[in-house]
């Protein structure tokens, strides 16, 4: 078992300087990124321990792919599996853990505790005659398969957005499009296989056209009951909204470019440390855009053999 | 018409393909057949545009690979992405309008299944039909047989046939001859990165008999069976 959990710590060592993160910047970097994140989160919204406890189960349920905990079972006994995968999801919710009980919201930290273990218990293995439906199937494959993996966090965005309606707090209503904005742009996070980009009888302009036409159009139709609701309840900041809703736009176009800039590696530090920068300091953009974007295009080159 | 001249393709100091100089005609079935590691997949890629490599791939289109239908070995997919989706990620890849799907499912595919659920044959299948409504000139179909049931390996044969009395240029590789003996017009037999010799319709038998003898021999007596 022991051997199992160094395993787990080689590989995200690994995967951390696969990614280009040292390894001593990357443990002390990513606590502190995740603090402020979840003090930013409960910061903005009176339901944070709720969003926390299912951001948590989320990513714990990652853990529980059906195919890991097969190969668990065909190497560990039964009650030593149950050990690994309850330790397993402990592990994953102490960052979690340790900010609710900074937050003295016990309660939230001690469901974690016991939703976490519970979900030991079960192997998440996907219904192989169920297909989640999705309104994206003219233009697979981004958001059909992104909608597929994280379809639970839309209800809760919507229901946010109500929430936001109900008790008057516009901050809250921008937040539920901070998630949707948020989600989308990670179906974008991950190159593909370069076959989906060879089979392209477009040029690396047209191919990135295309991708950005597909996402903002996908993005508008998630985004539009948000847009909708705010808009009719709160008149007053619709021009506030409006300008978010853009500056949302130019978020996921700057992730598309971003990923295809490092193709056919996932996103590097350097273009992380730009989107973070923009995040901070958005005319940064002006020249990040056309920056990301000329990269693609040398990038896609080799794939999709422009002739122009 | 695809000419391929002087092909070489390094892997580092490794050379995987040396100076290959092949001519495919249209309308004609071509096999490519080796052992493992032979360089016959490295070719396809090479063919396909998905390798860098020395010398010239000519064709008598703009851009061949916008015309050419790529069946890898071990087709790729998306873990929550339908049978269906998939047909019409290629589709639209190559601006192709579909219109009843269903009515084209030439191996009767679950297309609302998740295609990472399908077996291997199965998935095979699936990207054999997707590059088949892309309406190509050109197929390059690596192992197209390998996992496929005895009834979908009658029709693919037979597709194969369709696929030539259309005009089309037909790449197999595959381990199984006669699927290839029945299809092809020629047969290259490539080792080591190299093309050693063309093998015309009427020597057929020949090459199988002598391939079976190369890879064959006496091994199996070595083994002293009881």
């Amino acid at each position: 078992m022991k051997k199992y959990f160094v395993l787990q710590y080689k590989m995200l060592n690994r995967k951390m300087i696969a990614f280009g993160i040292p390894l001593l910047l990357g443990y002390s970097l990513i606590p502190l990124a995740f603090f402020f994140l979840s003090k930013s989160l409960f910061s903005k919204t009176e339901f944070a321990g709720y969003l926390y406890v299912f951001l948590a189960l989320g990513i714990i349920s990652k853990t529980s792919e059906p195919k890991k905990n097969d190969f668990l079972k065909s190497i560990f006994s039964q009650r030593k599996y149950l050990i690994v995968r309850s330790v397993e999801n402990f592990i994953w919710s102490i960052p979690f853990l340790t900010f609710l009980l900074y937050k003295e919201q016990v309660a939230f930290a001690l469901a974690l505790v016991l939703l976490s273990t519970f979900m030991a218990l079960f192997n998440f293995r996907a219904n192989t005659n169920f297909t989640l439906p999705t309104p994206f199937g003219r233009q697979p494959f981004e958001f059909t398969v992104g909608f597929r993996k994280t379809y639970f966090i839309f209800p809760i965005a919507y229901f946010l957005t109500f929430m936001s309606i109900s008790v008057n707090n516009f901050n809250l209503g921008i937040f539920s499009m901070i998630l949707v904005v948020l989600v989308c742009i990670s179906y974008y996070t991950k190159p593909e296989n370069e076959y989906f980009i060879w089979n392209f009888n477009l040029s690396p302009k047209d191919f990135l056209i295309q991708k950005i036409k597909t996402a903002i159009t996908y993005y508008t139709w998630l985004c539009l009951p948000i847009i909708i609701g705010l808009s009719i309840f709160f008149i007053d900041d619709i021009l506030f909204l409006i300008g978010f809703f853009l500056l949302s736009y130019v978020y996921l176009i700057t992730t598309i470019l971003a990923k295809y800039s490092a193709y056919p590696y996932e996103m590097n530090v350097p273009q992380g440390i730009l989107i973070a920068v923009s995040l901070i300091f958005p005319p940064i953009l002006i020249g990040v855009i056309p920056f990301f974007y000329a990269q693609s295009v040398k990038k896609l080159n080799s794939l999709l053999h422009d002739s122009n | 018409m695809i000419q391929i001249k002087n092909l070489t393709k390094k892997y580092g100091q490794k050379t995987v393909l040396n100076s290959i100089n092949i001519k495919f005609e249209k309308g004609k079935v071509y096999g490519i057949v080796g052992e493992n590691g032979a360089g016959k997949t490295t070719l396809f890629r090479c063919i396909a545009g998905l390798e860098k490599y020395t010398g010239e791939i000519l064709s008598d289109f703009e851009i061949l690979k916008n015309r050419l239908g790529l069946l890898l070995t071990d087709p790729f997919f998306f873990s929550k992405i339908t049978g269906r989706e998939y047909i019409q990620l290629l589709a639209n890849a190559r601006q192709i309008q579909l219109n009843d799907i269903e009515s084209k499912n030439l191996f009767n595919l679950p297309l609302d299944q998740y295609a990472s659920t399908y077996s291997t044959g199965m998935k095979k299948k699936l990207a054999l039909t997707a590059i088949l409504l892309q309406e190509n000139q050109v197929f390059v179909l690596d192992e197209p047989f390998n996992g496929v049931d005895i009834q979908s390996n009658l029709v693919i044969t037979e597709l194969i046939k369709k696929l030539k009395a259309t005009e089309k240029t037909v790449l197999i590789s595959s381990h199984i001859f006669s699927t290839l003996a029945e299809t092809c017009d020629e047969i290259f037999l490539i080792k080591n990165g190299e093309i050693l010799r063309k093998v015309n319709q009427k020597d057929f038998s020949d090459l199988e008999a002598e391939m079976k003898e190369f890879s064959i021999g006496d091994r199996i007596n070595k083994l002293e069976l009881k």
